[in-house]
């Protein structure tokens, strides 16, 4: 009964933004409030939204996103958010009983906004009955999308639409905001080119699979996983037949996140002769990388560095 | 194999050294969880190093972790001499579930924390640097000294219970938790939770086990913990496993055989003392097991039977003889298509890692054609393995009224007619 009220009362609320958009000359529509699951999906609301949004972000930048609690306020916010973003796939497996939890007043329909619709997948051919492939966490295709500056494009495009859909009498400044914010991305893009165009090519070892989109966008090459399933680490045979490939093929970089397990990093790096560079993974990950585009800023610096530095 | 686990096993003796030691201490005391109860403590103290802002590799995050496991192991030692109405054991226990829940909750405002804590109980033994182990030989060589020359007071209080009683076994006890702290914080960061416990309690146990004796069973601790160590070892190599737990299941193993070989041995003396009669509850038990068997193969065909899924595979005709001839000439296909697509996935996945290496070059088309490939052959394969198992849920059809009834019947004979033969 309770629970039926709130619906309501969520309803209620929503039908009343579009007509208060109407004056707003006399007072400003509050802002929309919008729950995102990652803290990179706010930054891109943000982008799009203004001052007209208020973003939530339920996971902090460094947490492993497959293993959240949800706290209480936060399933309060998600109860009255105009808007859930997230990542979609299987990258949030607790998002689907928080949800279940809030029953009929759950973000559902216009206001659940699965972002992995709206881009191109990559590794999407992991074998469903799991033959003899190596363990993959990802049943269905690589989460990691975000991390492909281009796929900003269709990502704050579904983002627009969908903030549109619940306050249309904004529309045009969304439509605005959006169009500088891929201008700002645009320069960024030719910034990062330029800064990796001379490693086009180049090979690259990774802790977890997290930068498939990454090294498709800056032409790099990605050789291999030192730990195919996060948290499980490899076996000596595994370590040391990738150790001697690194050594053999000159693989001069490692990449590794910020929560990757040290002494591993430190191992392979000393084994193989490569260098270990700490990229950041999500927004705020990092206090310089603030925002959307100060992830790339970040992550290219860090990257270019490592690959000019290596023998 | 040798450069790569060298170290590591060197890590192992080390640990081996110390713990089997401090087990049978621990195993003495009859405070077995001490060691879960002060390493959680432990990881509260690196969680909140953490949130103080400290990088979880420096000095000053070990010493939190320390200082909160001293304080810990203080805990344990206060708590010992009150004889308090509840046990020593509920107290660890309640030590040990709020110091966890405790991170947890410092865990929610630190930056990676939940990582750093999954690291811990996993463990890091195949990277360990000849740095950390010779950091932690010395440290643990100097418990050993202090242990050593205070072995009097504390092998005493530790086998004699606490029946002297009074402020100098507090004192004691202090040392003793204090110390075992120290070793606990220190072998946690190397290794991880649980291997450290298998070390401590493992060898300990299956030399109480064994022998009488301080120094017999100190002596078949340590050799118990390098055998076991360097059967581990060897079996993450061989078997491509993950080192740290590969470790833990071989002390699981040890403990097991030497349960066995007891229990072997008991049945043995009293087979002489009283003849076969002695064998009756074993021979009931067995045929009791086996009647459940037939039973639920009988009732539930379409369940997992893994008795008879490792039968099949040693003798593929208990399977064969109940499939129509059809059947079983689909069943050899598709195992031989099976294994022909196997070594095709196998040299086809060589060449994609090779490529993926740059060891070897294909231009672009034929990559994605390679890619392609993988997945469609991947597919195939699966396809097989869903012929194999309908052809198998078909013979288990049949098999539950030939194999199942009868088992059922003949077990339920065997443990009706062993109990009459008891009165």
């Amino acid at each position: 009964m309770r629970r039926a009220g709130a619906g309501v009362l969520a309803l209620a609320s929503l039908a009343v933004l579009p007509a208060g958009a109407g004056v707003r000359a006399a007072a400003p529509a509050p802002a929309l409030e919008v729950v995102a699951t990652s803290t990179d999906l706010k930054a891109l609301v943000e982008a799009v939204g203004g001052d007209r949004v208020r973003v939530d972000s339920l996971a902090a930048p460094l947490h492993d996103p497959h293993a959240i609690e949800v706290k209480p306020a936060q399933l309060a916010r998600l109860k009255t958010a105009a808007l859930l973003v997230r990542v979609g796939l299987d990258h949030e497996p607790w998002l689907r009983r928080a949800l279940l939890t809030l029953g009929a007043s759950a973000p559902g329909g216009a206001r659940d906004l699965d972002l992995s619709r709206s881009v191109a997948l990559l590794q999407t051919e992991t074998p469903r009955l799991r033959a003899d492939v190596a363990a993959h966490v990802h049943g269905f295709g690589n989460p990691h999308y975000w991390l492909d500056p281009e796929n900003a494009r269709p990502m704050t495009a579904a983002i627009a639409a969908a903030l549109a859909g619940l306050a249309p009498a904004e529309r045009a400044h969304f439509e605005a905001r959006r169009d500088r914010f891929l201008e700002r991305l645009d320069a960024g893009l030719a910034r990062w080119h330029g800064a990796l165009a001379r490693h086009r090519g180049a090979r690259l070892v990774t802790m977890h699979d997290a930068w498939t989109y990454f090294a498709a966008r800056f032409g790099l090459l990605i050789a291999a996983t030192v730990e195919p399933t996060p948290g499980v680490p490899p076996s000596p045979a595994a370590l040391g037949g990738l150790v001697e490939r690194m050594r053999a093929t000159h693989v001069r970089v490692l990449v590794a996140e910020p929560y990757a397990d040290p002494s591993l990093v430190r191992s392979v790096a000393a084994r193989s002769g490569a260098r270990a560079v700490t990229l950041v993974p999500s927004v705020g990950g990092a206090p310089e990388a603030g925002d959307y585009l100060a992830l790339f800023d970040v992550n290219v610096a860090r990257l270019a560095a490592a690959l000019d530095a290596a023998p | 194999m040798i450069d790569l686990l060298a170290l590591p096993f060197l890590a192992c003796l080390v640990l081996t050294g110390i713990h089997a030691y401090l087990g049978l201490h621990v195993l003495a005391r009859g405070v077995i969880f001490v060691d879960l109860a002060l390493a959680q403590v432990a990881a509260l103290g690196l969680t909140v190093a953490l949130l103080a802002g400290h990088p979880p590799a420096s000095g000053a995050a070990y010493g939190y972790a320390l200082a909160f496991a001293i304080a810990g192991g203080l805990l344990f030692a206060v708590t010992r001499v009150r004889r308090a109405p509840i046990p020593q054991e509920a107290i660890i226990g309640i030590v040990y579930a709020v110091s966890a829940a405790l991170t947890v909750l410092v865990v929610d405002r630190a930056p990676q924390g939940a990582e750093r804590i999954k690291q811990l109980l996993v463990g890091s033994i195949l990277t360990v640097t000849g740095g950390d182990v010779a950091t932690l030989a010395a440290l643990y060589a100097a418990v050993g000294v202090a242990h050593w020359l205070a072995r009097g007071p504390l092998l005493a209080i530790s086998l004699g219970g606490d029946q002297t009683g009074g402020r100098r076994v507090l004192v004691w006890d202090a040392l003793f938790y204090a110390s075992f702290a120290l070793v606990v914080t220190s072998s946690v960061q190397l290794a991880g939770v649980l291997l450290v416990f298998a070390y401590l309690v493992v060898p300990a146990a299956i030399a109480v086990l064994l022998v009488r004796g301080v120094g017999a069973r100190l002596a078949l601790g340590w050799l118990v913990g390098a055998v076991v160590s360097a059967a581990g070892l060897a079996a993450s190599y061989a078997w491509d496993l993950p080192t740290g737990a590969t470790v833990v299941a071989a002390f699981g193993v040890a403990l097991a055989s030497a349960a066995a070989a007891l229990g072997a041995r008991a049945s043995v003396i009293a087979v002489r003392a009283h003849g076969l009669a002695a064998l009756r509850p074993a021979a009931m038990a067995l045929a009791g097991l086996v009647s459940l068997m037939g039973l639920a193969l009988a009732l539930f065909p379409a369940l997992d039977h893994l008795w008879l899924d490792a039968l099949e595979r040693v003798a593929p005709e208990v399977q064969e003889a109940f499939l129509t001839p059809s059947e079983r000439a689909v069943r050899r296909e598709t195992l031989e298509s099976l294994a022909r697509g196997e070594a095709q996935l196998r040299e086809m996945r060589a060449l994609q890692q090779d490529v993926q290496w740059g060891t070897r070059t294909l231009d672009a088309e034929r990559q994605e054609r390679l890619r392609q490939f993988l997945a469609g052959r991947g597919e195939l394969t699966a396809g097989d393995r869903l012929v194999l198992r309908t052809l198998r849920s078909k013979a288990r059809e049949r098999q539950r009224y030939w194999i199942g009834v009868p088992l059922a019947l003949a077990g339920a004979g065997g443990a009706l007619v062993l109990a009459r033969r008891r009165r």
